[in-house]
C-alpha cells in the first residue's frame, strides 16, 4: 500500500510539473515588424522570426545548430548526388487539411519557378530533379555532388512547405498564412502587434507549451527596456549591452549568445591601392579587433575569422591567423613594402544601422596610427544598398549573415562569379577550392580544403572579418525554457512557458 | 461661409495638393536605392532577368513622368494602390493608422491648450512679476527640449513609479477604452507639453497687446468685473493668433509625429510613412503624402471658419 502511495504521489508530482508547463500567454517585444508573410519570398529578419514558428521546413535546426528531422521524419544522403526525405505522416496544416507529398513537391516547384522570384531558388539551382517515390518519400537528384552542402538550406524559412490547395485557391501568401508549425497566425495589426496561437494539430506531442504569443513592435530601445521593467511585456530584445545593467538578476533573466552574423570591412579589390593584396593584408595588422568589441559592444562579442569560431569542425580560430595579432609596426612595414610608406587615403561607406558608424570610427582611429586616413561617409540604408550592389565604394562596413555550412558562407561571397561578390574579388585558387569543397564528401578532406581557403581569405582579405556581437534578450523571472540560437532564430519559443 | 466659397477653396487647393504629391514623387524616386534594391538588400539572389522583370511588374521601367501619370489615372478611378512590400491595400493602411494619429493629435492639442492658455493669461496679467518670469522660463525650457528627450524622461519616471499603469500596448478605443486612454496619456502629454510652451507665449503676447487697447480701459471704466474683463473682453479678442498657431500645430501633429509614435510604439501615420520611405514603398508614400496634404487643406478651411465664430467682423467670401 505504501509503495502504491509512493508511486501515486510521484505520478501526481510528475503530472503537476508537466501541467505547469502547459499554457500561458507570452508578450515579446521586438524592434522591427515583418515585411510580408510569404515564406518563399521574405528576406526581412523580422518576417523570418515570425514565420519560422508558423511554417515548417523538411528539416530544422536543433539546439546546437545540428540538423534535425522536421516535416521529413528521416533524411538520407544516399550518395553525394542524391538526398531522400521520408515525409512524416499525420501532419496537418493550420486549416486542418493533411500535408502530403504533393504539397512538398508543390512547395519546391513554387520556389524554383522563376516567376515566384524566391531567394531560395538560388540555393537549389544545382538540383537536377525532385520526384516522389511512393507516397511518402521525396528524392532530390543533384547536378553536382554537393548533398551535404545543400542540406542546411532545407531548414530555412525560405524552404517552408506550403499547402498546394491553399495557394492554388488564389490566396495571397503575403497576407495570409497556412503552415504546419507550432503556432498559427491569429491576428496581425500592422505597426502594432502579431498574435500567434497554439496549433492544436501540431505534430510534436504536447508542444507548443504556450497558448499564445503576442509579438509587439517597439522600434525604440528605451521603450522596450521600460516596457519590460513596467511588466507590459515578458521578454524583449536588447541591443545596447549597457542597458542590461538596468535589470537586476533574480527579478529578470538575461539570455545571451554569440551569433553567426559578423561585422566586416568589405574592400573593392579593383580600386587602388586595394588592388594590391599586400595592402589589404597590411590593414589586418593595423586593426585591433578586441578594442572594437570593447568600445562598440562593451565586450559583448567574439573575434571571428572567415567562419565563426562556433562553426566546428570547420572554423579556424582567430589565434590560427598571424594577421589577427595587433601589430601596427608590421602594418607600417608591409605598407612601405607595397609602396605606401606614408599611408594613403580612402573612403569607408557605411550607414547608421547596428552601430556600423561606431565601428567605422574606431577603425578610422586605428588606421590613422599607421598613417592610413579613412574618410567615413555615412549614408542612408537605401543609398548604401545601391552603392553596395554597384560596387561603388573603396571600402564599406556592414554585417553579413553567417552559416554553419562553409559552402553557403563562402561560395556566393568569394567565388569570382559569386552573387554577392561585390568586392570584385577573383582568385583562381579560391574558385578551385570553392568548387572542390562543394563537391567533396569526405569530411577530413573537406576540412583541409576549407582550412586552406580560410587562410587564403585572411591573407588576401577581400573582406576583413571583424567580430560577431552577442545577441541579448531579457525576460522577467516567470519565463522558462527560452533559448537563443546562434543563427538568431526563435524556434525555441515552442518550448517556452510561463511559471 | 457660403457653399460657393467652400467649393472655390476646395477647387483652388487641388493644384496645391497635386504639386506637393508631384514634388514628393520626384524626390523619392531620385533618392538612390529603389524598392527592388530594398527588397533584395545585401543578398543578390535574383538573376538580371528576374530583376528586370520586377521593375517591369512594378512599372518602374517607365519614365518618371509616365509613372506619375499612371498613378494619377489610377487615383481618378479610385484605385489607390497596394503596398509593394506587404501586399496590403494602401487605403486599408490609412484607415488603420489615421485614427491613432487623429486621437494622439486631439489629445495633444487638449493638453497644449489646457496648459498653455491659462499660463499665458496669468503671465500677461502679472506682467514682469515673479510668476511671469517663472512661466516664461518654463516656456523657454519647453520650447528647447526635444520631444524624444521629454518622452524618454516621462517613460522612465512612469515605468518605475506607477505599477499597473499601461504605458505601452496600444488598443483601439472601441476595444478597451480605459487602456487606450492610459496608453495615449504619456505620448499626448509629451507633445502637449512641448506645444503648450508656444501657445503660452503666444497667449501672453496677444493678451498683453489686447490689454492695452482702449476698449479694455472703457470696459474697466464701465465697471465690468475683473474676471469678465479677462475672459470676455480680452481673451476672446486675443484668440485669433492663438487659433492660427494651434491650427498650424494640429496640422503638424496630424502629419504624424514620427519620433513620438516610434518611442511609444503607436501604430500611427508617421510610423507608416517612415517605414514606407525606408522601404521605398512608392504607392504608400504617395498616397500618405497626398492624404496629409488634403488634411492640411481641410484644416486651413476649418480654421478660417473658426475665425468667423470668434470675430463676427471676419467674413468668408
Amino acid at each position: 500500500m505504501r509503495k502504491f502511495l509512493l508511486v501515486f504521489l510521484t505520478l501526481l508530482l510528475a503530472v503537476g510539473i508537466f501541467a505547469q508547463k502547459l499554457g500561458g500567454k507570452l508578450v515579446i517585444a521586438m524592434e522591427t515588424e515583418p515585411v510580408g508573410l510569404d515564406p518563399h519570398l521574405v528576406t526581412a529578419f523580422a518576417s523570418h522570426r515570425v514565420l519560422e514558428n508558423v511554417y515548417d521546413g523538411l528539416l530544422r535546426y536543433g539546439e546546437n545548430l545540428q540538423l534535425v528531422p522536421n516535416i521529413a521524419e528521416e533524411f538520407q544522403v544516399i550518395d553525394p548526388y542524391t538526398i531522400v526525405f521520408k515525409i512524416r505522416e499525420n501532419v496537418k496544416f493550420h486549416d486542418g487539411t493533411p500535408l502530403t507529398v504533393e504539397d512538398v513537391l508543390f512547395s519546391f516547384e513554387r520556389i524554383l519557378n522563376p516567376d515566384t522570384k524566391s531567394p531560395a531558388a538560388a540555393f537549389y539551382q544545382d538540383v537536377e530533379s525532385i520526384k516522389a517515390i511512393g507516397d511518402n518519400r521525396i528524392e532530390f537528384k543533384l547536378k553536382k555532388p554537393m548533398a551535404s552542402a545543400l542540406l542546411p538550406n532545407f531548414a530555412g524559412v525560405n524552404s517552408s512547405i506550403v499547402s498546394k490547395k491553399f495557394v492554388e485557391s488564389g490566396k495571397n501568401l503575403q497576407l495570409e498564412t497556412n503552415g504546419t508549425g507550432p503556432f498559427y497566425l491569429a491576428e496581425y495589426v500592422p505597426g502594432n502587434y502579431i498574435v500567434l496561437k497554439k496549433n492544436p494539430h501540431y505534430f510534436v506531442k504536447n508542444q507548443p507549451y504556450l497558448d499564445e504569443i503576442r509579438i509587439v513592435f517597439m522600434p525604440e530601445e528605451v521603450s522596450r527596456v521600460s516596457a519590460l521593467k513596467n511588466g507590459d511585456v515578458d521578454i524583449a530584445k536588447i541591443n545596447e549591452p549597457l542597458n542590461v545593467k538596468q535589470f537586476p538578476e533574480g527579478r529578470f533573466k538575461i539570455y545571451r549568445s554569440p551569433v553567426l552574423s559578423y561585422y566586416l570591412i568589405g574592400i573593392n579589390t579593383k580600386r587602388k591601392p586595394f588592388d594590391d593584396p599586400q595592402v589589404r593584408n597590411a590593414l589586418n595588422y593595423a586593426i585591433n579587433r578586441e578594442a572594437i568589441i570593447k568600445t562598440v559592444a562593451f565586450g559583448e562579442g567574439v573575434v571571428t575569422g572567415p567562419l565563426s569560431p562556433m562553426v566546428q569542425p570547420w572554423a579556424l580560430l582567430p589565434k590560427d591567423f598571424d594577421e589577427y595579432t595587433y601589430n601596427p609596426t608590421k602594418a607600417k612595414q608591409l605598407l612601405a613594402q607595397a609602396g605606401y610608406p606614408n599611408g594613403f587615403e580612402f573612403e569607408i561607406v557605411t550607414s547608421q544601422r547596428y552601430n556600423f558608424d561606431k565601428v567605422a570610427q574606431v577603425i578610422q582611429a586605428q588606421l590613422a596610427e599607421v598613417g592610413v586616413r579613412a574618410k567615413i561617409n555615412l549614408v542612408e540604408w537605401g543609398i548604401f544598398i545601391k552603392r553596395w550592389r554597384e560596387s561603388d565604394f573603396d571600402a564599406f562596413i556592414s554585417m553579413n549573415s553567417g552559416s554553419i555550412e562553409p559552402d553557403i558562407q563562402f561560395y556566393r561571397t568569394f567565388h569570382s562569379k559569386g552573387s554577392t561578390n561585390v568586392f570584385l574579388y577573383s582568385n583562381p585558387r579560391v574558385d578551385e577550392l570553392l568548387e572542390l569543397g562543394r563537391s567533396t564528401v569526405d569530411t577530413a578532406k573537406r576540412k583541409e580544403i576549407y582550412d586552406e581557403l580560410q587562410r587564403l581569405l585572411v591573407k588576401e582579405s577581400p573582406i576583413i572579418f571583424l567580430y560577431s556581437a552577442n545577441q541579448i534578450f531579457v525576460s522577467n523571472a516567470s519565463v522558462e525554457g527560452f533559448k537563443l540560437l546562434p543563427n538568431e532564430s526563435l524556434i525555441f519559443l515552442r518550448e517556452t512557458y510561463k511559471k | 461661409m457660403s457653399f460657393a466659397y467652400l467649393l472655390r477653396r476646395i477647387l483652388t487647393s487641388i493644384p496645391t495638393v497635386l504639386f506637393v504629391v508631384f514634388v514628393v514623387f520626384i524626390v523619392i524616386h531620385l533618392v538612390p536605392g529603389d524598392v527592388v534594391d530594398m527588397m533584395l538588400g545585401t543578398q543578390n539572389y535574383l538573376t538580371k532577368e528576374q530583376i528586370e522583370q520586377l521593375y517591369k511588374q512594378y512599372g518602374l521601367d517607365k519614365p518618371l513622368i509616365v509613372q506619375f501619370g499612371v498613378w494619377l489615372k489610377n487615383l481618378f478611378t479610385l484605385n489607390f494602390g497596394t503596398s509593394l512590400r506587404t501586399g496590403r491595400r494602401v487605403i486599408d493602411l490609412i484607415f488603420d493608422r489615421f485614427p491613432v494619429t487623429l486621437e494622439l493629435s486631439v489629445l495633444s492639442m487638449f493638453f497644449a491648450t489646457v496648459i498653455g492658455i491659462p499660463l499665458g493669461i496669468v503671465a500677461a496679467i502679472k506682467k514682469n512679476s515673479f510668476v511671469d518670469g517663472l512661466v516664461r522660463v518654463i516656456g523657454l525650457i519647453g520650447l528647447s527640449s526635444p520631444s524624444f528627450w521629454v518622452g524618454a524622461i516621462l517613460i522612465v519616471i512612469f515605468s518605475g513609479t506607477f505599477k499597473g499603469f499601461n504605458i505601452f500596448g496600444y488598443v483601439h478605443l472601441r476595444e478597451d477604452f480605459l487602456r487606450n486612454l492610459q496608453v495615449m496619456f504619456l505620448p499626448s502629454l509629451t507633445l502637449g507639453l512641448m506645444l503648450s510652451a508656444q501657445i503660452m507665449r503666444m497667449t501672453r503676447s496677444s493678451m498683453l497687446d489686447v490689454l492695452q487697447q482702449e476698449y479694455i480701459r472703457t470696459a474697466k471704466a464701465k465697471g465690468v468685473s475683473y474676471s469678465q474683463l479677462i475672459a470676455k473682453h480680452a481673451l476672446k479678442n486675443a484668440l485669433i493668433p492663438i487659433v492660427t498657431l494651434s491650427g498650424i500645430q494640429l496640422g503638424y501633429l496630424l502629419a504624424g509625429t514620427i519620433v513620438i509614435e516610434n518611442m511609444f510604439a503607436l501604430p500611427g501615420l508617421g510610423r507608416l510613412l517612415l517605414q514606407a520611405v525606408n522601404e521605398r514603398d512608392y504607392p504608400v508614400i504617395q498616397f500618405v503624402v497626398m492624404f496629409i496634404a488634403m488634411l492640411i487643406v481641410v484644416l486651413n478651411i476649418l480654421i478660417d471658419f473658426v475665425y468667423t465664430l470668434i470675430d463676427p467682423r471676419v467674413e468668408l467670401r
